[in-house]
């Protein structure tokens, strides 16, 4: 029993997906921890008072969210090989600005939903407006961010399988070479396909208890 | 104390204030009535600039605090507010809304921070709920950690809007009990209310403002049982 299931094929084509799966996720980890930047950096940029930033945030939004990402990504490596950046930098600086966008509208929305009360009342004991944000409607609005950071995660890293389109050894490119050679390609998809459920729906039952809680 | 001149906001189109000119003396309690969108808030607010004013002249303690070159921040830690809703916030303890300000606008300690809130609270009547979360209070006794939270910046004036209409009854009293100590140990106040037996008995002085305007001014027994002009007729009649 032990030797068939170490024989069947979708035990065999783990160790060459492991590696794909390793890269999957450090694009995603990295290019998220990067978009959530980006994205903190945008969403404030729509509610600023200066118009400018205002401007540059909204067109970058609006860009990018109307933009298909396969064609971002196609971009961003074709755009940027001029200076000879690799495949994989390529990957999470498209995860990172695609995020980013996202994110940012995640973080205007918590934002925007703290009441206004909360601002006035830290300007009123003589807070300055940085300091207002900081120590009051940022740490409250996080909270409210956290379970659509969560939903941005899955799809992030579903998204990085658009990445074997140029190259980048992710999971699913991984698995494409692999089947193309022992043409094993069920096998080898269902595997992938439970890599990706095994991070996905965990990260579903996690963030649905957080939502809970921070209802509550 | 607080000088307001020709004091005029317009929000868009619509003028809400329309040419204020007020006076707070020190240790002075003024309460404000009038109807519903007369502008009382909207006073209020100019007054430690939380509404940027159109026009006019706001001075407190000399300072012309609608002079742009003024630091509004400077301005408006001198300047206790306390709102209806009283604003605490929520992911901050009781001691943490009290020690905030001290903290990041004055620059002490911590611990000098504490020695600051803790007095204060024990003035409020609420020192057994310094570690407590704002959501596990009622509403009066949120709103008498609003107070000392202002107090904790020792304002020159304080002033509060409405800081009882959004109290179940049996709350308000200990609210206005606050409020009366605290007028009693001479602080200049400014109280926009609807709680007209604490404007007769702890308010020097009563603003009627009615359409944006001063409408009639005098101290309270005037006001109340002697008014003037037939706006203020008809409004006593409505709410008494
Ligand atoms: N930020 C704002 N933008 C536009 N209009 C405003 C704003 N704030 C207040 N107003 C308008 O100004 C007018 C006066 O409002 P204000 O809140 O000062 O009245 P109030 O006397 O405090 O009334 P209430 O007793 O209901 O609190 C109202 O017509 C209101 O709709
Ligand atoms: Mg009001």
């Amino acid at each position: 029993m032990i030797d068939y299931l170490m024989d069947s094929a979708y035990v065999k084509s783990l160790p060459y997906l492991w590696e794909g799966i390793q890269l999957t996720l450090y694009i995603t980890i990295v290019g998220l921890f990067l978009g959530f930047i980006m994205g903190a950096i945008a969403g404030l940029g729509r509610l600023s008072k200066v118009s400018i930033l205002r401007w540059i945030s909204t067109v970058y939004v609006e860009v990018v969210r109307g933009t298909p990402i396969l064609a971002q990504v196609l971009f961003i490596y074709y755009g940027l090989t001029a200076i000879n950046i690799g495949e994989i930098t390529a990957a999470i600086i498209a995860i990172t600005m695609n995020a980013g966008a996202y994110i940012a509208e995640i973080v205007r929305g918590a934002v925007y939903s703290i009441d206004k009360g909360q601002g006035e009342a830290g300007r009123a004991i003589g807070l300055t407006e940085r300091q207002t944000m900081r120590y009051i409607i940022w740490p409250q609005a996080f909270k409210r961010m956290i379970p659509p950071l969560g939903n941005q995660f899955i799809i992030s890293l579903k998204d990085t399988s658009l990445f074997s389109v140029i190259a980048v050894g992710e999971v699913l490119y991984m698995a494409k070479q692999y089947y193309n050679t022992t043409f094993e390609i069920f096998e080898t998809l269902i595997m992938v396909c439970i890599f990706y459920l095994i991070i996905t729906i965990p990260t579903s039952i996690i963030l649905r208890r957080v939502e809970r809680k921070l209802d509550v | 104390m607080i000088k307001v001149r020709d004091l005029h906001k317009s929000f868009g189109d619509l003028e809400v204030l329309k040419g204020i000119d007020a006076q707070v003396n020190e240790q002075e309690v003024v309460c404000v009535i009038g109807p519903s969108g007369s502008g009382k808030s909207t006073f209020l607010r100019c007054l430690n600039l939380l509404e940027e004013v159109t026009s006019g002249e706001v001075i407190i303690d000399g300072d012309v605090i609608t002079d742009s070159r003024v630091d509004i921040n400077e301005i408006r830690s001198q300047v206790g507010m306390v709102f209806q809703h009283f604003n605490l916030f929520p992911h901050k303890t009781v001691l943490e809304n009290i020690t905030l300000g001290p903290i990041k606008v004055k620059g002490m300690y911590e611990e000098q921070a504490k020695d600051v809130a803790i007095p204060l609270l024990e003035k409020v009547g609420l020192s057994d709920k310094a570690d407590a979360y704002p959501d596990s209070l009622s509403g009066g006794q949120k709103q008498r950690v609003a107070i000392a939270r202002s107090l904790a910046m020792n304002p020159k004036v304080m002033l509060f809007d409405e800081p009882t209409s959004a109290l179940d009854p049996e709350l308000v009293g200990d609210v206005l009990q606050v409020m009366k100590d605290l007028a009693e140990e001479g602080m200049t106040m400014v109280v926009v209310t609807h709680e007209m037996g604490f404007a007769k008995e702890v308010g020097d002085r009563v603003l009627f403002m009615d359409e944006g305007i001063i409408m009639e001014e005098g101290n309270p027994k005037q006001i109340f049982d002697n008014p003037q002009n037939p706006r203020t007729q008809s409004f006593l009649s409505k709410i008494l």
